[in-house]
């Protein structure tokens, strides 16, 4: 039993440098993972970084219930994901849906870790699982492991294959870009099911090669761009996580988006079967919409036609909440105006 | 009031009472610091007896929900005989406090946006096997007021101390029912089944109050009245007649239209018929909305009938009859509206005339 209400019901494990026990809180009745982190309750990084986390909800991330102090260790109490993790065969992708699926999921897990200035540090497929209703889970943290002696000493923390180029330096210092390049390496072991040599090689020799051209499944050429570019040596050059997200997503929602556009009292709909209108306001202007399947663009405009009071040329997007006016500023009262609404798809697990 | 409990108490050594928020039909909440991790967290702390039967079950049951529409469980606590729910603190206010307060409706957009996120709160609960049996605004958190920057759950499972509050009031008639919070904030909400038969409630009664909430919001009215006269109607599942003003403009008609047709599919006698939660969640997922925040102005000038400017302390925005929903408002009227980058001035759209709570 630890702290009168977590009761141990499994032998402990060893995840990243701490130990992990399988308890049962007996209080909330619910299953938990409880890691002591040895001497660690003084460390005052641990503890900004549990603070953000325990603010945290992501459907992709184990939760943070808690934080104990045991004597002179400092105990964190999560959620228990039930499952397999990322690296078992069974859960290797089937087809592309599946593969974009399951990176947008750990991409939308870091992207949330890192909107609150933290950094997972020890990204692999070996730290994810997949919980019985099929969503991925991102956990073991490797809390602030880049402070004390060990670090600054050893040059080195991390696993081989999924390090960042820079970990292999002296003095080591995280970002943010750490956890891109684990991301890449983790989206291409997943895909691959094995790493290239380059990457496993100690510290890895980057080519700037197209890596995920050898995937058995054909990716587009904006997805296996920004994939390959979390690969990239110079961290400064790595994307944002919420970008490599939305992209993802602008994949995975090809296709279901729907706008709701209401000219003169009329309300017409675009969507994939209906994909595009010209509307028109005699001898003033008009405008041509099309749906792309990722955009509602612009494909032909003539006369006075603005977009939120700027100015329309052909291929322009237009953005979620918009007016569109037909006619000139100076016409007053005597201008139209359309409205255009957009749907809000959720990517359906 | 403000219940058991004063600013600077310490509850089981770790959390600090900081001030009184307000109070439930079964709780009493506050606000404290959890002197351990240092953040704010909400202390809710049950009124009686019957209330602290049911006290553990509920934080049992929220704590098996992960989503950001729900309230985040931390820690339950007894201390002698008194026991205390530890949630996420959430800064805002519920959603009739919130959203029914200045208005006694809201236009389709904010109503989609609410319905959107509730629906996915829902359905985070249900696939965690928990059904929520009291869904009402008065259990649901709003952050950011009429510009909606988040919803969540909240008060989960509370509902069988309902159930028996509800039993005792039908029983003692108008006048009890009248003292019972519970039934009359609940009521206007709830299933048929769980009226006729509260233990055999599941996930769809929770899709029904849905649907009844969608009504209220979208329409000012609860779909099957209040009080004790409620309860024929709502047994006979009868699907009211809408207000005029939700098909009245076309700009607004068609988003009205299908969120009223969402709200009426949760409202069928047999709850098998109801959508479930996921496929309210995919349903939601093609509705058409704007979600720009909103700000409040008083209507300045209104020329011909048909435009005019709405006065804030950030200037004049243009407004254009065709742009407001439900009553049209006249010169002096206060306003809720979102604006648009119009050229000249801002463009205002959609505007409501604030009309305060119906009741």
């Amino acid at each position: 039993m630890i702290a009168d209400r977590y009761e141990v019901v499994g032998a402990s494990f060893v995840g990243g440098m701490a130990a992990v026990w399988p308890c049962n809180d007996i209080v909330l009745q619910r299953k938990v993972a409880i890691k002591v982190m040895p001497g660690s309750a003084e460390k005052r990084r641990i503890r900004d970084e549990l603070s953000a986390l325990l603010k945290m909800r992501s459907n992709h991330v184990v939760q943070v219930y808690d934080v104990l102090n045991l004597n002179k260790d400092l105990a964190i109490v999560q959620e228990f994901v039930e499952g397999k993790d990322l690296f078992d065969e069974g859960l290797a992708p089937k087809n592309k849906n599946e593969y974009l699926k399951l990176l947008w999921q750990i991409a939308s897990g870091i992207a949330n870790i890192h909107d609150l200035d933290v950094i997972h540090r020890d990204i692999k497929p070996n730290n994810m699982k997949v919980d019985p209703e099929g969503v991925v889970k991102i956990f073991d943290f490797g809390l602030a492991r880049d402070e004390g002696p060990s670090a600054a000493t050893l040059g080195f923390v991390g696993t081989p294959g999924f390090a960042a180029p820079e970990l292999y330096r002296h003095h080591v210092t995280f970002t943010a870009a750490v956890d891109t390049y684990a991301f890449g390496a983790t989206a291409l072991f997943l895909g691959l099911r094995d790493l290239p040599p380059e990457l496993v090689h100690r510290p890895p020799v980057l080519s700037g090669a197209n890596y995920f051209s050898a995937l058995p499944f054909k990716l587009a050429k904006d997805v296996e761009s920004i994939l390959n570019t979390c690969l990239e040596e110079s961290p400064s050059i790595r994307p944002a996580m919420r970008d490599v997200r939305d992209l993802l997503a602008k994949h995975l929602l090809h296709n279901r988006h729907r706008a709701l556009i209401v000219f003169d009292g009329k309300a017409s709909y675009l969507d994939a079967t209906r994909p595009s209108v010209v509307l028109r306001l005699a001898s003033i202007g008009e405008i041509g919409i099309r749906y792309d399947g990722f955009d509602f663009l612009v494909d032909r405009v003539s006369g006075e036609v603005f977009i939120n009071n700027s100015p329309v040329a052909v291929g322009d997007h237009l953005p979620g909440a918009c007016v569109v006016a037909l006619g000139a500023p100076e016409r007053k009262a005597d201008r139209k105006y359309i409205t255009f609404d957009l749907s809000h798809p959720e990517i359906v697990l | 009031m403000s219940g058991p409990l004063k600013p600077s108490d310490i509850i089981g050594d770790r959390y600090e009472i900081l001030r009184y928020v307000g109070e439930g039909g079964m709780q009493f909440v506050y606000q404290a610091k959890d002197i351990l991790t240092d953040r704010h967290v909400a202390l809710k702390t049950p009124k009686n007896k019957s209330a602290t039967k049911r006290f553990r079950r509920s934080a049992v049951v929220a704590a098996k929900v992960n989503h950001p529409n729900v309230a985040k469980t931390l820690d339950y606590l007894k201390v002698g005989t008194q026991r205390y729910l530890i949630e996420e603190y959430i800064e805002g206010s519920d959603l009739k406090a919130a959203l029914l307060q200045e208005t006694a409706y809201l236009d389709p957009y904010l109503a989609a946006k609410v319905l959107h996120h509730l629906a996915k709160g829902v359905a985070a609960a249900h696939h965690a096997g928990v059904v929520h049996r009291d869904l009402k605004p008065t259990n649901i958190m709003v952050i950011g007021g009429y510009s909606l920057h988040e919803l969540k759950v909240t008060d989960f499972g509370i509902a069988r101390m309902a159930d028996e509050e509800l039993r005792e009031a039908v029983e003692g008639g108008d006048a009890s029912m009248s003292a019972s919070q519970t039934a009359v904030g609940a009521l206007p909400y709830m299933a048929p089944e769980a009226i006729d038969e509260p233990s055999t409630v599941g996930p769809p009664a929770d899709i029904w109050s849905v649907g009844a909430m969608m009504y209220h919001l979208l329409c000012g009215q609860y779909p099957f009245g209040q009080g004790l006269r409620a309860v024929p109607k709502i047994m006979t599942a009868k699907l009211p007649d809408p207000p005029e003003f939700l098909s009245a403009n076309p700009q607004f008609a068609p988003l009205a239209k299908e969120i009223l047709e969402i709200a009426f599919s949760c409202l069928k006698k047999d709850p098998m018929e109801r959508p479930t939660a996921d496929q309210l969640v995919e349903k939601c997922s093609t509705l058409c909305y704007t979600s720009s925040p909103r700000q409040q102005g008083v209507v300045c000038d209104f020329r011909y009938g048909a435009w005019g400017f709405i006065r804030t302390p950030e200037g004049s925005v243009f407004f254009h009859r065709e742009c407001v929903y439900g009553p049209m408002p006249v010169v002096g009227d206060p306003v809720l509206f979102a604006s648009y980058d119009g050229g000249g001035a801002d463009r205002a759209l959609p505007v409501v005339k604030l009309t305060g709570a119906t009741d």
